[in-house]
């Protein structure tokens, strides 16, 4: 089965995934793992339905990780990023430093040979970035202490992976034996530090200048599928263009992702991205669990497991010391030790490129990525054991964890639509310090708000995945200010589905509108024909020679019959399943004229109930 | 002992059906009146109306008001005093669901009631007295109101006036918090 086309092969990977996962879930287990017990069970040592492409495919999916740190940039204004900025190299770099020295003196000391220690040690000093932060986002706790102090230290990581690609080659002249010409291929030294330099302005004069009248002008031309396409394009060309400059491409993408974090194409690429980046991430941690070399493993399996397990235990102390020094609370500690505990994906990048220098040997080679994809499987496992053993005996703290540490806290309320109906409703809110986030997807129009300090990002809200990254999960309530009223409607639905704690308020159109928003289960509704229709006619009543007050009032009571009829007359539609027809409607019209004789009567007041 | 408890059982069961018709217009800064409305917390046979919530555009629904109100045996207004008279809104609220032909008619919804009022004062004490800074006292201030229920033939059964509202201390508010419970209970 070696001879699978690419095609092939994915499929079979994606079909291993959709198999485990479900199962995996409704154990209670992070999804990761279904992705490697599915890659295991389809890999050469199980059904051996993958050939040699794994290797590749896993290359190729690489690229999950590298739209996940995209993802993860959008979410971190440059702001929020500088507010982090001591945890990140405080953490950061006594994580790396630490654990690098930690493990290789017990390699060392176990006899490896100093360079083969040293390299090792780099590679397993990383912890893996796809796993810790689909955990962090499945577990909701991206936004806690725990989530920010895992993601510091995972970005120092990721930024020194530059550093050590340099180091490597270095550190493979010291052994004589080997041919040089290879590391005639690589970028001399002395380059590299500048090149990391000229990379990050670039992208940052790209991020100012290039992306966001970029998308601005693809927008403009209102076709969904094309901003699809820009949104990839952006992001596989800025991975390559770091790539090129000697930058990871996951670095680069993280900053473009910051860079667009203040556009107001945040939620739109959000919602764009996220599909693909599930679909490789899946693919990847399949690839993952293919690979294990399980003859390898089989060969002197003593070896490798307790090096597994000593490096985890080391990697493990070693953040709960840092943790500790860094004021972490025991929970929360507990959890960041072990999450980061396992060998990154970067690791296997590593080890291949060492072996490329000649650094490692094949057989040493395979036992490294073998460590590596175990321990990436044990994590899932200790998180739980963590979760339903550690956690519970230090829940005491847990209770303060939630509101004094958000710092990426994201807005209450959500405006879709901003245009003169929105505005106004958005500027009131504004005048009285409550920011909203607000959706629109007229993107001329957008650019022109944002000037004027408004939150508003672009994007298309009827369709599903936009609410959701404007943060609707969290959200408390949801204003809908659309032109179109069945759009309205749709998002209504959609809302009430899948955010069935927001609290909805609706503009309609008219009488019509009405009844269905209020069969729909929602109660603010808003006519816009009622109530400048009723301030026109108590105008004209005062026109005709009536007092003002009489008229105002009489006008404010004419306004609480009519939302009570509707009201009503939209439980008799409900019940009827009838929808008005033109005339139909205009017969309730002269009912509702009748109506209000009745209403208006000083002598009925015991049977109405609602004015 | 028991005897005790199942008095005091007989004593909250037998809690006249209660209306408290609150008025502040800027509760938000107030300290006292929300310590005190803590007393309504939780009794059963009362309803609470804070009358600035429910009719921010001070337009009253009176109809509905009129038709609620019948089923109650006793009123509580509760309010600040404010320059001297009550909260513009209790004010509309009383002009428009109090009709002025109830006084001659022999049914009407304010039948078989009693009231009782709870005012908070900025000012001291001693202020309002026939001699103090004021030359009047609460009584004579809330004259329009113990009036206008009296025509409507509703007995006012106790005037409780709370004096430097603004900077009362906890215990005393507590104390206040206790009188107006008491009060709700007298038969």
């Amino acid at each position: 089965m070696t001879e699978n086309s690419l095609a092939m092969t994915t499929l079979i990977f994606l079909g291993a995934a959709i198999i485990m996962v479900p199962l995996v879930r409704k154990l209670g287990l992070s999804s990761v793992i279904g992705f490697i017990l599915g890659g295991i069970i389809i890999g050469p040592f199980g059904l051996k339905l993958t050939g040699r492409d794994s290797d590749d495919i896993m290359h190729a999916t690489e690229f999950g990780v590298v739209m996940l740190l995209f993802l993860v940039g959008l979410e971190m204004e440059p702001k929020k990023f500088w507010k982090i900025r001591k945890k990140i190299l405080g953490m950061g770099l006594s994580q790396m430093l630490i654990t690098m020295t930690a493990l290789f003196l017990v390699f060392y000391l176990a006899d490896w040979r100093p360079d083969h220690a040293l390299v090792a040690a780099v590679c397993f000093a990383l912890s893996s970035t796809a796993i810790v932060l689909q955990t962090l986002k499945e577990k909701n706790i991206f936004r806690t202490e725990a989530g920010e102090s895992s993601f510091s230290i995972l970005l120092f990581q990721d930024i020194s992976v530059i550093p050590i690609l340099a180091l490597l080659p270095v550190l493979a002249k010291r052994p004589e034996d080997h041919e040089h010409q290879l590391l005639l291929q690589y970028l001399p030294d002395w380059l590299q530090p500048f090149s990391i330099i000229l990379g990050v302005l670039l992208l940052i004069f790209l991020g100012k200048f290039i992306f966001v009248p970029f998308l601005r002008y693809v927008s403009r031309s209102g076709m969904n599928e094309l901003l699809t396409a820009s949104s990839l394009f952006l992001i596989i060309g800025v991975s390559e263009l770091m790539a090129s400059a000697g930058l990871s491409p996951a670095l680069g993408a993280f900053l473009a992702g910051v860079m667009l974090a203040n556009s107001e194409f945040r939620h739109e690429l959000e919602s764009q991205i996220e599909p693909f980046k599930g679909l490789l991430l899946a693919v990847f941690f399949v690839s993952v669990g293919a690979t294990i070399n399980f003859y390898v493993i089989m060969q002197d399996p003593m070896f490798i497991f307790t090096t597994t397990v000593v490096v985890l235990l080391i990697k493990f102390m070693v953040l709960l010391g840092i943790g500790k020094f860094f004021g972490l609370k025991t929970d929360q500690n507990f959890l960041v030790a072990f999450a980061l505990s396992q060998i990154g994906e970067f690791a296997f990048v590593l080890i291949n490129y060492s072996t490329n220098l000649y650094l490692l040997n094949p057989q040493l080679n395979a036992q490294l990525m073998a460590i590596t994809a175990i321990s990436m499987c044990v994590t899932p496992v200790v998180l739980i054991i963590n979760e339903k053993f550690l956690e519970p005996k230090f829940m005491t703290v847990e209770e303060d964890v939630s509101d004094d540490s958000e710092p990426i806290k994201k807005r209450k309320i959500i405006i879709v639509g901003f245009g003169h109906f929105g505005s106004t409703v958005g500027r009131l809110l504004h005048v009285n310090g409550i920011q909203a986030t607000v959706l629109d997807n007229d993107s001329q129009r957008v650019n022109l708000l944002k000037s004027n300090r408004f939150k508003v990002y672009f994007g298309d809200a009827t369709k599903p995945g936009i609410l959701r990254s404007a943060g609707a999960e969290t959200a408390d309530l949801l204003i809908l200010c659309l032109d179109n009223p069945e759009k309205n409607k749709l998002i209504l639905e959609y809302a009430r589905k899948n955010f069935p704690q927001l609290k909805i308020f609706v503009r309609a159109k008219n009488r019509l509108d009405a009844y269905d928003f209020y069969n729909n289960g929602v109660d603010n509704i808003y006519r816009e024909t009622l109530g400048t229709a009723v301030d026109m006619a108590v105008d004209i009543l005062k026109a005709t020679g009536m007092r003002s007050y009489a008229a105002r009032r009489l006008g404010k009571r004419f306004m609480m019959i009519d939302k009570a009829m509707v009201r009503k007359l939209a439980k008799e539609q409900l019940k009827d399943k009838v929808s008005f027809t033109v005339n139909e409607s205009l017969e309730r019209e002269a009912e509702l004229l009748a109506e209000d004789s009745q209403s208006f009567d000083e002598s009925q007041w015991s049977d109405n109930e609602d004015i | 002992m028991l005897l005790f408890f199942s008095l005091i059982l007989y004593k909250l069961q037998s809690l006249k059906k209660t209306l408290v018709i609150f008025a502040h217009p800027y509760y938000e800064y107030s300290t006292a009146n929300v310590e005190l409305v803590k007393a309504y917390e939780g009794i059963d046979n009362l309803h609470f109306k804070d009358l600035y919530e429910e009719y921010p555009d001070f337009h009253i629904a009176t109809f509905r008001e009129r038709k609620r109100i019948k089923d109650f045996e006793r009123l509580i207004f509760h309010f600040p005093l404010i320059w001297f008279g009550l909260p513009s809104l209790l004010k509309l609220w009383i002009d428009e669901v109090f009709d002025m032909n109830w006084t001659s008619e022999d049914d009407h919804p304010l039948l078989n009631k009693d009231a009782v009022i709870i005012v908070t004062v900025g000012g001291k004490k001693d202020n309002y007295s026939e001699k103090g800074l004021y030359e009047t006292t609460i009584p004579d201030l809330m004259k329009p109101l113990t009036l206008s229920l009296k025509v409507n033939s509703i007995e006012v059964k106790e005037i409780i006036a709370i004096h430097d509202a603004d900077d009362l201390k906890e215990a005393e508010l507590k104390k206040n918090s206790e009188e107006i419970k008491k009060t709700l209970q007298i038969p």
